[in-house]
């Protein structure tokens, strides 16, 4: 029986978020406070998706922009 | 949004889209196409004077199709990034026209035409998919007629009517009336012209074109070639006027729609198409009932359900609250039929089955609580990626880690996941990052062996 060594990889600490929603915001700032480099794909020109279409948020009425 | 544009550890690649993602946990390289907007983000300030003079209109679809931008745009006014893009479906350069007017309006110097899309490759510790949802189509349920009536509407459609920026400007005008409206508007033009071609006629001959055309039709007037062709001009002049007539009056009794219905479950818990609860409708509608009466206090909505699932806190007083506060009445009942009833207003044939008998009732606007359905290209992604989507259409997980898909390195998060909420959203998508880290962390990599 042999052991098992382990091994360094060269390992990437960049982060790629797919999709510039809340959640993908979200996500990216989070990473980003943590001190990772991240790559942000939105689809559109814009960033924002569904929420920023919306007017308000339940249930504070808070303004979703 | 804005922290995301300004923030240092942040590149936000907008406009692009993932082509392919190699390689494993810790060390990917994704290739992304930055597609081209036309225009150079270096130099644009978004000040939008280009989209001022563009003569090429364009439905919004960030208003969910009520209004029009132009063929160059921002997605919308407070978009990040500002820069915009040009639609190369629309522009009339690119149809092989003659224009270029944006070209010589930027003063920046940011308009160029010649731009390539561009290949960018990135290396990568971990991937989060976050692509989120698509509207389902109401078009699809036959029963409610929402390609037929134009009073039918979707939940995102009503949102963007609410919204100061949206197409109406926050009035709750009916959309049938906006479109009278829109008519009266094309007529006016036609009628302005026809209006300038007959002046020619009447100018020259020193009478109205109305005692002309009577003495014209008796025969009293001379046989003679212009005057033929002015009275063919007054007969094309006269259906328009009739029309505009009688849409002017019919336009002085519109008012904003006071008595709106709302239909939950649209596409959703139905098995003819998704079998789940889409999770924020019921909320979501309750809040637009809620905001429609702060806009007008004489608003009364009902809000026709199978059951109000406000799950979450603080969601059933805000339900307790609209009920009391706000008009809202809610009633259980599944909607049968959407009829046309007088005066474009829609009327609904449903059971109440608290007293169990069939009932039609009138409204100004019916709202559809959409479902949330798989974003569109989810398959692609899932290709392209590297993962499996459930039967549903969304991305497939493990049962013992909700947010891991099925390719190590790989994380979910939002309604790509599963339909939810925004403070879920935000809570899901914290998580992911955290999983994100974790994959990449010093610990973890000693695993490999």
């Amino acid at each position: 029986m042999k052991l098992l060594h382990h091994r360094r990889v060269i390992v990437n600490k960049d982060m790629l978020v797919i999709g510039g929603g809340i959640a993908g915001i979200q996500s990216s700032l989070d990473l980003a406070e943590m001190g990772f480099k991240v790559y942000l794909v939105e689809r559109l020109p814009s960033i924002g998706g569904k929420m920023a279409q919306l007017d308000k948020t339940f249930p504070t009425n808070d303004c979703a922009i | 949004m804005l922290d995301v544009g300004r923030h240092p550890k942040i590149e936000l690649m907008a406009y692009s889209e993932v082509e392919s993602v190699e390689g494993s946990a810790g060390c990917f390289t994704a290739r992304v196409r930055k597609k081209a907007r036309y225009v150079d983000a270096s130099k644009c300030t978004g000040c939008g004077a280009c989209a001022e003079m563009c003569p090429t209109d364009v439905v919004d679809l960030y208003n969910e199709g009520h209004s029009l931008r132009k063929a160059v745009y921002s997605w919308f006014a407070q978009g990040i990034p500002s820069t915009h893009a040009i639609d190369t479906r629309y522009c009339r350069v690119f149809q092989g026209k003659k224009c270029g007017i944006c070209q010589k309006k930027c003063e920046a110097g940011a308009i160029d035409f010649e731009q390539k899309d561009e290949l960018v490759d990135v290396a990568v510790g971990a991937v989060i998919a976050a692509n989120g949802y698509t509207v389902f189509d109401p078009g699809k349920i036959p029963e409610y007629r929402y390609n037929e009536l134009a009073n039918v509407i979707t939940s995102m459609e009503f949102e963007r009517f609410l919204s100061a920026s949206g197409p109406t400007h926050g009035h709750i005008h009916r959309p049938s009336d906006i479109l009278v409206k829109k008519e009266i508007g094309q007529l006016e033009k036609q009628e302005k012209r026809a209006v300038k071609g007959l002046a020619r006629f009447e100018e020259k001959h020193g009478k109205p074109s109305a005692d002309f055309y009577n003495e014209y039709k008796t025969g009293e007037a001379a046989e003679d070639e212009a005057l033929e062709q002015w009275a063919k001009k007054y007969e094309e002049y006269l259906p328009i006027k009739e029309r505009l007539e009688k849409l002017r009056t019919t336009a002085e009794s519109f008012r904003t729609a006071k008595k709106l219905a709302f239909i939950q479950c649209v596409g959703s818990r139905d098995l003819r198409f998704y079998p789940f609860c889409s999770g924020f409708c019921c909320m979501h509608s309750i809040k637009e009932a809620i905001i429609a009466h702060e806009h007008d206090n004489d608003t009364t909505s009902v809000i026709f359900g199978m059951d109000i699932r406000a799950v979450g806190k603080g969601f059933d007083e805000y339900r307790v609250r609209g009920g009391n506060n706000s008009n809202i009445h809610y009633r259980r009942s599944r909607v049968a039929e959407i009829v046309k009833g007088d005066n474009d207003n829609p009327v609904l044939v449903y059971e109440d089955t608290r007293e169990q008998v069939v009932k039609r009732e009138e409204f100004d606007l019916v709202v559809l609580a959409t479902a949330c359905q798989p974003a569109d290209g989810m398959q692609e992604l899932a290709d392209i990626l590297g993962i499996d989507i459930n039967r549903y259409g969304f991305f497939k997980t493990l049962p013992e880690n909700p947010l891991d898909t099925t390719r190590e390195g790989v994380f979910v998060c939002g309604c790509a996941h599963s339909p939810m909420d925004i403070p879920e959203s935000v809570a899901q998508a914290s998580s992911a990052a955290a999983r994100a880290v974790q994959t990449v962390t010093h610990a973890n990599l000693l695993k490999v062996s």
